[in-house]
């Protein structure tokens, strides 16, 4: 198992998608952070382990007042922000939750951890932010 | 569009319920489709919601994700728009509209109308449904 890499900052995103401006809060904060030089790990619980589950796809379901238009899925916009900063952004999802919900098919681009690495992770970043609660 | 005699009544109190996630698919997406079905409906406003109905300075709905720009966050106060072109009345709760400023009431969208409290609840009677989403 690769150690977890130290880094400036840990987002544990512990808030649910589709409740609150949580979760664009986080890749907002994630951007000012990345933007500013920063390294950067997310750590992902609870329903927020669906935001990069490989079956999102993409994009959204279309919009059928809108047909033409794209819009991709939070999967997609993550992968992006990873692959627009390599080597500084980290993302990690709680494997307990996302096999708990079924969301344990990820896409590529992130790692999946037991839950007990938590502590390490949260060891390894010199500070941890956490968004809303599971 | 003719209105029905007896219309639904929709009522939103919770807003903001995710915008990178959401984006074209928020409350008001399936508000604005039942308003179509159902050959007119009234929508209520209460709590932050609100704030769909209250005119701000123009603005792009957007975000700069890395190299993305995300030019497809919910826009509710569009969609409200939308919704009383194409026929929805909107309510708006006085009360919870005065909680957000003295100078909102001033700035509500065109064609929405106010509700003193407990006045829509004592119409209710007067809809052929009431749903809370």
């Amino acid at each position: 198992m690769a150690p977890v890499p130290r880094t400036d900052v840990l987002l544990a995103v512990f808030g649910g998608p589709h409740r609150t401006d949580l979760v664009s809060t986080t890749f907002r904060l994630a951007h000012a952070l990345l933007d500013r030089g920063a390294t950067l790990q997310v750590w992902t619980c609870g329903d927020a382990t669906g935001l990069t589950r490989r079956s999102l796809g993409d994009s959204k379901p279309r919009n059928v007042v809108d047909w033409t238009r794209d819009h991709p899925s939070t999967a997609a916009v993550a992968r992006g922000l990873i692959a627009d900063h390599p080597g500084r952004l980290h993302w990690y999802v709680c494997r307990f939750c996302s096999d708990e919900r079924g969301m344990g098919d990820q896409i590529p681009e992130v790692r999946r951890r037991p839950p007990f690495t938590f502590h390490e992770h949260t060891q390894a970043a010199g500070k941890a932010l956490t968004l809303g609660v599971c | 569009m003719t209105t029905p005699q007896n219309p639904a009544l929709v009522l939103v109190d919770r807003a903001y319920r995710g915008s990178v996630e959401t984006q074209f698919a928020d409350v008001l997406y399936i508000i604005r489709e039942l308003n179509r079905q159902t050959g007119g409906l009234h929508l209520a406003l209460r709590g932050h919601a609100v704030t769909y109905a209250v005119a701000a300075p123009e603005y792009e709905p957007s975000v700069h994700l890395g190299s993305r720009t995300l030019d497809t966050l919910p826009d509710p106060r569009r969609s409200v728009r939308t919704m009383l072109d194409e026929g929805a009345t909107v309510w708006v709760e006085e009360a919870d509209l005065q909680r957000i400023g003295p100078k909102a009431a001033s700035r509500l969208l065109p064609g929405t109308r106010t509700a003193a409290p407990g006045e829509l609840a004592l119409r209710w009677f007067s809809y052929s449904q009431v749903w809370f989403m």
